[in-house]
């Protein structure tokens, strides 16, 4: 057997947490079967409850794989690289293929171990009657691939970055990135004659890397973006791109795997001052704010903590920000644009809930990956008993780092503010709404704020804090989405009316009339749920510090 | 020296810290005087780092205290800040920094103002002999690099002692020399400094005073010689022969002559053994130099081909690992006990 398969996988279950997890699945899919368990002595002929029942866990486990998978393969090479054992393994006889090949088995047989957790929940969904053996192997057959695909993809962003934070960081907001952004090609041009039916076509086949059309055919709920009673061929689509794509990355990374990894010499970094006069014209061009030129001091009404926290941050600085808004911007006033003068038959409900959308997916990769190493990133480098033995008090160092993440949440949220200008320009009457929406976002920034300063400040690796805070934040945050997905069936309107409240997204797409939130009065209740979570995230946030920094 | 000596900088007093059972440290006090090194050395787990982070406020003693400056330790931790300047072992480095960037940050955590803060950028680095990295990322930095700008960001805010937790680990011999200069240099600025280090012969080469310490109890403390005669109260000499064959019977003769002094010695008679592959006697002894003195004349006198008579020069590292091996010997009769874990 291949050594590393063995260390991987012995590894993996000796860990706590991958225990917890398996338990934690387990328990949730015993208990949505349960919850669906037919509990009267009449007889279910349709196969209607059967097919609520395997919705439900159908999306579940598709869940738990986005949620559970991408996080070991992100952090298995760098974290190996950085302790140094890469080194060794490309030393030892084994070939870059035979590490690969362990390593990705390794996390491929925790994945399998996710998904066997939820077969006696299966087994007792399909003893229910009404639903073909067929559905339950093509359900696992695309779980398994996408299992695969973002295995491949964590393993190949782990193999580029440095650290493992930024590992996680960024193979979540690639998976994001597959599972909807992919999507919005296809909805785009679809139908509208915008770029003809290349455009089209592109579109269709873009919009196969996600999982969800497939899965939803799956469940016999058509497709997402279905127009009419045309239906797209999702599931062999995905089938066909989940496996070229994995083929793919896993060549890609196992080219990668050898000595060339280590040959990065971190430039000791020549500063613009120090450059050529050209040089430094074409920087002041290209960059808003240079984060190479030579600053002066740290001024006397900023907080010394934050402005550290935004020099050493490699993501999240201004530059990209800048970038990044920029891009948002221009994207929501062209989205907005496009839907006042018909040129695609989106209403502005539509754009306005593509608009939050939007603006809440950034916010849940930036806040996150922000906020989650505020403390363990301190606690990791060491810097945090250089500033423990530094007159700073405990409010202003927390202060200071929150205020880091504040300024740039803000800057993200402010992006899409164009997009709303010129949909209150275009219908004035949506004025309030637009600015319930927006409060809603502000109040959605916050709470992932706290909720990932909070969950991150409990752990002492970086890499951790980082991976559990993403699993929190998009549990609270999409968890609700994926109820109100059942709604109707199998949850009830109060129970969905229940789930949205617990976030102000919900509160935002209810607002602005997104479809299918219509008929949910969730202001203002979410603002309160929103506003005590936090408090009580802060609270968490504060004991912490204190905990940390005082002398036992 | 007494311990409630009032002109000492630092001053420990009866210092203990208790992790349940386990005694971390046992009724540690010593003290150190303005513009002096100390030297603070022991076995991994022994207790340094405890204690050094008791004397910079990040731990609480169980029960003793320390003063800094007359500030109290336990109480007075904001004076203590800015008093101490602490280097710990691990660098504390952050990503995508450049040094300026990086003491520019501390100095700004300390209070300094800006302008003053930017002349004392400058000023550390210069002192620092880092003056050429200022405008280098701090983790692009070698590692003798890096401890460089760690001491310039310790002595950001110019502070009246320095406590420096290993600076020396990691680094190759010319950069080993530099920071030996360099805590000279500190010195001579009227700083006082405590330095841990497990390359015993660099502290014993800048060291004013030296403080042994092992599982949590203080075993010596003074000046290095000091040290060297109250732990190697046994001085080993060498009696280098012309002739191999000769190297039993001076050995036989050294021996007589100590089991005759028996009554002078500490401890014991001495004891000589004779390597004849190398034409030499050795042997151990308590006495002076002025005793030793007939023992030349004597072989001389028995015509033994004597060339040299010299003795055999202790440095720090022997001192201590006698204290080590003493410390090690009680362990045996006394069974087995628990490891710091400090």
């Amino acid at each position: 057997m291949n050594p590393v398969i063995r260390r991987e996988f012995v590894g993996i279950l000796r860990s706590p947490r991958a225990f917890g997890m398996l338990a934690c699945l387990t328990l949730v899919f015993s208990i949505a079967v349960l919850m669906r368990w037919p509990s009267d002595a009449s007889v279910d002929l349709s196969g209607l409850q059967s097919l609520q029942v395997f919705r439900i866990f159908g999306y579940g486990l598709m869940t738990g794989v986005i949620f559970l998978v991408p996080a070991f393969p992100a952090t298995s090479l760098v974290n190996e690289k950085n302790s140094g054992t890469l080194a060794l393994l490309l030393n030892s006889p084994m070939n870059g293929a035979s590490i690969y090949l362990g390593k990705i088995s390794g996390v491929l047989l925790f994945s399998l171990l996710v998904l066997l957790c939820s077969l006696p929940a299966s087994a007792a969904c399909y003893a229910m009657g009404g639903i073909g053996g067929d559905k339950f192997f093509f359900l696992y057959l695309v779980l398994g691939l996408l299992a695969l695909q973002y295995s491949t993809l964590g393993m190949l962003i782990s193999s580029y970055v440095q650290s493992s934070d930024s590992a996680v960081r960024l193979t979540y907001a690639a998976v994001f990135g597959l599972l909807f952004i992919s999507l919005l090609p296809d909805a785009f041009f679809r139908g509208t004659g915008v770029g003809g039916d290349l455009a089209a076509g592109m579109g269709d086949w873009i919009r196969n890397l996600s999982p969800l059309p497939a899965i939803m055919e799956i469940m016999g709920q058509g497709s997402v973006g279905s127009f009419g009673l045309r239906t797209l061929p999702g599931l062999s689509n995905f089938v066909l791109l989940a496996t070229l794509s994995s083929a793919g990355l896993a060549c890609w990374t196992v080219a990668r795997l050898n000595h060339r990894i280590f040959d990065l010499s971190r430039s000791k970094g020549v500063i613009t001052d120090d450059r050529s006069a050209m040089s430094r014209l074409v920087r002041r061009l290209v960059y808003i704010v240079d984060p190479q030129r030579r600053k002066g001091g740290i001024p006397w009404y900023l907080n010394p903590v934050m402005v550290k926290e935004y020099r050493c941050r490699r993501f999240g600085r201004a530059q990209w920000l800048l970038r990044l808004v920029s891009v948002c911007a221009v994207t929501s006033m062209v989205l907005t644009y496009m839907a006042a003068t018909g040129i695609t038959s989106w209403g502005v409900e539509t754009i306005g809930a593509l608009l939050v959308l939007l603006q809440v997916l950034l916010v849940i990769v930036l806040a996150p990956s922000l906020g989650s190493g505020l403390i363990s990133g301190e606690r990791d480098s060491g810097g945090w008993e250089l500033l423990r033995m530094t007159p700073i008090s405990s409010f202003r160092l927390v202060f200071g780092k929150l205020m880091s993440v504040v300024w740039t949440l803000l800057l993200v949220l402010m992006a899409t503010l164009p997009g709303y200008v010129m949909m209150v320009a275009i219908a004035p009457e949506l004025t309030l709404q637009v600015q319930q929406v927006l409060v809603c976002l502000l109040w959605t920034s916050i709470y992932a704020l706290a909720i990932s300063a909070a969950v991150g400040s409990l752990f002492r690796s970086t890499a951790v804090s980082t991976s559990i805070t993403y699993v929190a934040v998009i549990s609270i945050f999409l968890l609700p989405l994926l109820v109100w997905l059942g709604r109707d069936a199998p949850f009830g309107f109060q129970t969905v009316q229940t789930a949205l409240m617990t976030t102000p997204v919900g509160a935002a797409l209810s607002v602005i009339e997104a479809p299918g939130f219509e008929s949910y009065e969730l202001l203002p209740a979410s603002w309160w749920v929103a506003g005590v979570l936090s408090s009580l995230m802060f609270f968490v946030l504060g004991v912490q510090v204190w905990r940390l920094t005082r002398a036992v | 020296m007494s311990v409630n000596d009032t002109s000492a900088v630092i001053q420990i007093d009866q210092l203990t810290k208790q992790y349940g059972e386990f005694t971390a440290l046992d009724s540690l006090s010593m003290q150190v005087e303005q513009g002096q090194i100390m030297g603070f050395i022991g076995p991994n787990g022994a207790g340094k780092t405890t204690t050094i982070k008791i004397l910079v406020g990040l731990l609480k003693p169980t029960s003793g205290g320390a003063r800094i400056a007359g500030a109290d330790c336990l109480t007075e931790s904001r004076k203590i800040k800015k008093l101490v300047g602490y280097m710990p072992d691990d660098f504390g480095k952050y990503n995508n920094m450049r040094v300026s960037e990086y003491l520019d940050f501390f100095g700004a955590v300390y209070g300094i103002a800006r302008k003053p803060r930017l002349i004392r950028v400058d000023e550390v680095l210069e002192i620092a002999g880092a003056t050429y990295m200022k405008d280098l990322f701090v983790d692009a930095l070698s590692r003798g690099m890096q401890q460089r700008v760690a001491l310039a960001r310790t002595m950001m805010h110019d502070p009246e002692v320095l406590i420096l937790d290993e600076p020396a680990n990691g680094l190759d011999p010319q950069a080993r020399i530099d920071m030996r200069t360099l805590l000279l240099k500190l010195s001579d600025m009227g700083k006082t400094l405590i330095v841990t280090s497990h390359i015993l012969p660099e502290l014993a080469r800048v060291c004013d005073v030296v403080a042994m310490i092992t599982k949590g109890k203080l075993r010596a403390f003074g000046t290095v010689d000091s040290i060297m005669k109250d732990i190697q109260q046994r001085r080993t000499f060498e009696i280098q022969l012309l002739k191999r064959e000769s190297v039993v019977d001076a050995t036989k003769s050294v021996q007589n002559w100590l089991d005759q002094q028996a009554d002078q010695e500490k401890g014991g008679p001495g004891k000589a053994t004779g390597a004849e592959a190398e034409q030499m006697v050795r042997f151990n002894t308590s006495l002076a130099d002025d005793a030793l003195a007939p023992l030349l004349a004597q072989l001389v006198q028995q015509g033994q081909p004597v060339s040299q008579f010299r003795e055999v020069t202790t440095d720090l590292e022997d001192a201590f690992l006698h204290v080590a091996n003493e410390e090690q010997a009680s362990d045996i009769s006394a069974g087995p006990t628990q490891v710091a874990a400090s």
